[in-house]
C-alpha cells in the first residue's frame, strides 16, 4: 500500500506537469490568439497575427512547465500569464 | 555561378572556423596553433561567411539571399565536418 | 555519467534545468519520432514532387520548353466546359518549368449524384484533353501523406501531423537548451565510440541544419494554423463580408456572388492570361480560377506564379467572365498576412531555382537523419543498461522494432511505390489507389519482418532490400518505358535522368548503411565505463544518459 502511495507521490507531479504542458499550454496559446484582437489593427490582420503567435507561445509554455522547480510553480506561471490575456479575451468575446 | 561562389566561401569560412578550435588543431596538426594564427583563422572564417552572405544578398535580395545563405551554410558545415572526419580517419589508420 | 538519479528521488525536482530539458527532449522526440521521421522523409521527397509526378507519368513527353500558358488555359477551359458543364467553380494550375501537365480541380454541379461534390484531374497541355497516361497520384501521394497521411479523413491526419509538429518544435527548443556546448562542439565527431558517436552524429545533423529545422517545423504549423487555432477567427469574424475579407488575405479568392441563372459563354480565357503574362512574365502565370463559368455573372481570377518570389500571398487579376474586362488587380495583402505568406512560401520552397531546391532537399534530408539518429540513439543509450542484453524488456523491444520498420521499412515502401507505378497493369481499375495500397502493404510487411527477425538481422536485411529496390529502379524504368537513363541523359531530360540517378545514389547510401550495420558490434558494457579519453574527459554532453 505504501509503495502505491509512494508511486502516486512520485508520478502525481509529473502527470500534473504533462497536463499543464499539453492542455495549459494550448489554452494559453488559444487565449493569446483571441486577446490579440484588442490591438488597434484591422480584424483580419489581428486574427492572422494571433494564429502566427500561438505556436511560439505554446512551445514557450511547454518549456516553462518543464523547466521550473515544481508542478505548482508551473501552473502558477501559466495562470499569471493567462490572467491578463483572459481579461483581454473576455472583452473581445463580450463585444 | 553566384551559388558556386557562395558555397566555396562558406566551405572556406567553416574550414577556417573549424581549424580555429582547439580540438580540430589537435586532430589535424597534432598540437595547438599559435594564438595569433588561431585568431587570424577565426577572423578570416567569419569574414568569408559574411562575404558569402553579402554576395548572395547583393544578387538575390534579402529574402532569397538569406534563404540561399542558410542552405549554403548548412551544406558547407556538413562538407567541412565530413572532410575533417575523413581526414582524421585516414590519418589515424596510416599512422 | 554524472547523472544516475536514485530511483527514490522524485523526478523532475531538485535537478538542473538542463536535465529536465534533456528528458523533455528525449520523450517529446520519441513519442512522435516515428511519425516525424515519415513526415520528414516524405516531405523531403516532396521538394521534387512535380519532377516525380512527371517521372511517374512516362507517357507524357518531356517538356523541353514551357508551352504558351495562355493557349493552354483556353484549351483546358474549353474542355472543362464540355466535361463538367454547370460547375459552379473550377481552377487550373497551368504548366510551368516543372510541370508538363495541367492540374484541374472543379466543384461538381449541384445536381451531380456522385456525392463527392468535387473532382480533379490532369490535362494534356497540347490537346486540352485528360492526360492519356497511367492512373497515378504521382509525387502528390508523398506530398499529401506528409501532412495528412492516408486511410483516414484528411481532418484527422492533419490533426495528427499538427500534434507531431508541435512535439517537434518543443523537441528542437529543448534540444538547443540541453546542448550547452553547441559552438565548441560544432565540429566534434568521435568515431567508433558507440553511443557517443551516435550523439555526435545526431548533434551534427541537428546543429548544421538548425535554422532550417526550426523554420520548417514552425512554418509547417503555419500552413494549417487556421485549423489548429481557430479561436481568434471565431471570436472576430462574424459576417460573410468579414469572412471574405479574411479569405482574400490568405488565398486566391473572388467574391462568389450569385449566379444570375442566365447562361452566357465565357469570354476568351486566352486573352485574360495574356494580360497576366504581360504583367508577370511569359511563364509566370500560376492558376486560372473561374466562378460560375457559363453564367452571366461569371468571374475569372488569374494568379501570379510562384517562381522568384518568397511569399505565397495571393496576387491576382480579376476579370468579368462574359466580357473579359479587367475588374481589379490585387498584388498586396496586409502586413500580418504577408508575414504568413512568406512563412508559407518558405515551407513549400516553390520559389526555388534548381540549386536552391537541391539545398532544400539536402538540408531536409539532414533533418530526416536528425530524427532517425535520435530514434536509434534512444535504444543505443538504453542497451548498455539492460540487465540482460539478450532479453530486453517489452518497451525496449517495441522501440527497437518500430525503429526498423519506420526507418528502413519506409525506404522499402517508398521504393515499392515506384515499382508499383511501373509494374501494375495499366488497365487495373482504381490503379492509382493500388499504387498506394502496395506502399502500405509493403510497409506493413516490413513491420512484420522487423518483429519476427532478430533486430540486427532485420536492420541489415531491410537496408539491403531497400538498396536493391532503389538500385534496380533505373533498370526497371529502362525495361518498362521508352525513356531509359542513357536516352534521357542524351536528350538532356534531367527529370528522368535525375530521378534515376537519385535512386542510384540513395541505393548506395542504403548499401553503406547496411554494410556498417552488419559490421556493428554493440560495445560490451565495460566499454561504456572505460571510455573518456583526454579530449572527452569522461563528460557526456548532457544527453541525459
Amino acid at each position: 500500500m505504501s509503495s502505491l502511495t509512494d508511486r502516486a507521490w512520485r508520478v502525481g507531479p509529473l502527470v500534473s506537469r504533462i497536463v499543464a504542458a499539453l492542455a495549459g499550454g494550448y489554452a494559453l496559446a488559444a487565449l493569446a490568439s483571441v486577446a490579440v484582437l484588442v490591438l488597434p489593427i484591422s480584424k483580419p490582420q489581428a486574427v492572422i497575427t494571433g494564429m502566427l503567435a500561438s505556436f511560439p507561445i505554446y512551445a514557450g509554455a511547454v518549456i516553462w512547465v518543464f523547466s521550473v522547480r515544481s508542478a505548482t510553480r508551473a501552473w502558477l506561471g501559466l495562470a499569471v500569464v493567462a490572467t491578463p490575456l483572459l481579461v483581454a479575451a473576455w472583452s473581445v468575446w463580450r463585444a | 555561378m553566384s551559388h558556386l561562389v557562395a558555397l566555396v566561401l562558406c566551405v572556406a569560412g567553416f574550414g577556417g572556423l573549424a581549424l580555429a578550435t582547439d580540438r580540430q588543431q589537435h586532430a589535424v596538426f597534432g598540437r595547438a596553433l599559435p594564438e595569433g594564427v588561431t585568431y587570424g583563422l577565426r577572423i578570416a572564417g567569419a569574414a568569408a561567411l559574411l562575404l558569402a552572405l553579402g554576395s548572395l544578398v547583393v544578387r538575390q535580395g534579402w529574402g532569397l539571399g538569406l534563404v540561399m545563405f542558410s542552405g549554403h551554410t548548412s551544406l558547407a558545415s556538413g562538407l567541412v565536418h565530413a572532410t575533417l572526419i575523413g581526414y582524421s580517419r585516414l590519418h589515424s589508420s596510416t599512422r | 555519467m554524472s547523472r544516475r538519479t536514485p530511483d527514490e528521488e522524485p523526478r523532475l525536482t531538485g535537478r538542473g534545468i538542463r536535465q529536465s530539458m534533456s528528458d523533455l527532449h528525449s520523450w517529446a522526440g520519441l513519442l512522435c519520432g516515428w511519425i516525424l521521421y515519415a513526415m520528414f522523409l516524405t516531405g523531403t521527397v516532396s521538394y521534387f514532387k512535380d519532377e516525380l509526378s512527371q517521372w511517374m507519368r512516362p507517357e507524357l513527353p518531356y517538356q523541353a520548353q514551357v508551352p504558351d500558358q495562355a493557349a493552354v488555359a483556353q484549351r483546358v477551359a474549353d474542355e472543362l466546359g464540355t466535361l463538367v458543364p454547370g460547375s459552379p467553380q473550377w481552377s487550373l494550375r497551368l504548366p510551368d518549368a516543372r510541370n508538363n501537365s495541367v492540374y484541374a480541380f472543379w466543384r461538381s454541379p449541384a445536381r451531380s449524384a456522385d456525392g463527392r461534390g468535387f473532382g480533379e484531374g490532369q490535362f494534356d497541355p497540347a490537346t486540352g484533353r485528360k492526360v492519356a497516361s497511367r492512373d497515378t497520384l504521382g509525387g502528390d501521394f508523398f506530398f499529401r501523406f506528409h501532412f495528412q497521411f492516408h486511410y483516414m479523413s484528411a481532418l484527422w491526419g492533419r490533426w495528427i501531423a499538427g500534434v507531431a509538429a508541435m512535439f517537434m518544435l518543443v523537441a528542437i527548443v529543448s534540444g538547443v537548451i540541453t546542448h550547452k556546448k553547441i559552438f565548441t562542439d560544432f565540429f566534434t565527431f568521435r568515431w567508433g565510440k558507440g553511443q557517443r558517436s551516435w550523439l555526435d552524429a545526431h548533434n551534427a545533423f541537428s546543429v548544421f541544419g538548425l535554422p532550417f529545422h526550426l523554420m520548417i517545423t514552425y512554418t509547417g504549423l503555419v500552413t494549417l494554423m487556421a485549423m489548429y487555432v481557430p479561436w481568434g477567427e471565431r471570436a472576430a469574424i462574424k459576417t460573410p463580408a468579414e469572412r471574405q475579407q479574411l479569405s482574400a488575405e490568405l488565398s486566391v479568392f473572388i467574391q462568389p456572388g450569385r449566379p444570375s441563372g442566365q447562361p452566357a459563354p465565357l469570354a476568351s480565357v486566352e486573352d485574360m492570361v495574356r494580360q497576366a503574362q504581360a504583367r508577370w512574365g511569359r511563364d509566370n502565370v500560376g492558376r486560372v480560377t473561374a466562378v460560375h463559368p457559363g453564367d452571366a455573372a461569371a468571374r475569372v481570377a488569374v494568379s501570379r506564379g510562384e517562381a522568384g518570389r518568397l511569399s505565397m500571398s495571393p496576387q491576382i487579376m480579376e476579370f468579368e467572365g462574359t466580357t473579359g474586362r479587367l475588374l481589379a488587380v490585387r498584388e498586396s495583402v496586409g502586413p500580418a498576412a504577408e508575414v504568413r505568406g512568406v512563412l508559407y512560401g518558405l515551407h513549400l520552397g516553390r520559389f526555388s531555382d534548381a540549386v536552391t531546391r537541391w539545398l532544400y532537399f539536402l538540408v531536409s534530408f539532414g533533418g530526416t537523419a536528425m530524427v532517425g539518429t535520435g530514434l536509434v540513439m534512444w535504444t543505443v543509450k538504453r542497451r548498455q543498461k539492460l540487465p540482460d542484453p539478450s532479453r530486453p524488456y517489452l518497451g525496449f523491444r517495441l522501440v527497437e522494432r518500430l525503429n526498423i520498420a519506420a526507418i528502413a521499412g519506409l525506404s522499402i515502401a517508398m521504393a515499392a511505390f515506384l515499382w508499383a507505378n511501373r509494374l501494375l497493369p495499366l488497365e487495373l481499375p482504381r490503379r492509382a489507389d493500388w499504387e498506394i495500397h502496395v506502399f502500405f502493404i509493403v510497409w506493413a510487411s516490413a513491420l512484420a519482418h522487423a518483429i519476427l527477425r532478430p533486430a540486427k538481422g532485420a536492420w541489415v536485411e531491410q537496408l539491403w532490400t531497400a538498396a536493391a529496390l532503389l538500385a534496380l529502379v533505373p533498370l526497371l524504368n529502362a525495361v518498362t518505358t521508352q525513356r531509359p537513363l542513357w536516352r534521357s541523359l542524351a536528350q538532356g531530360d534531367w527529370i528522368f535522368a535525375g530521378t534515376d540517378l537519385l535512386c542510384l545514389a540513395l541505393a548506395a547510401l542504403h548499401a553503406v548503411l547496411a554494410l556498417r550495420t552488419a559490421r556493428y558490434r554493440p560495445s560490451p558494457r565495460a566499454a561504456g565505463r572505460a571510455r573518456g579519453g583526454p579530449v572527452a574527459g569522461g563528460k557526456l554532453i548532457e544527453e541525459g544518459a
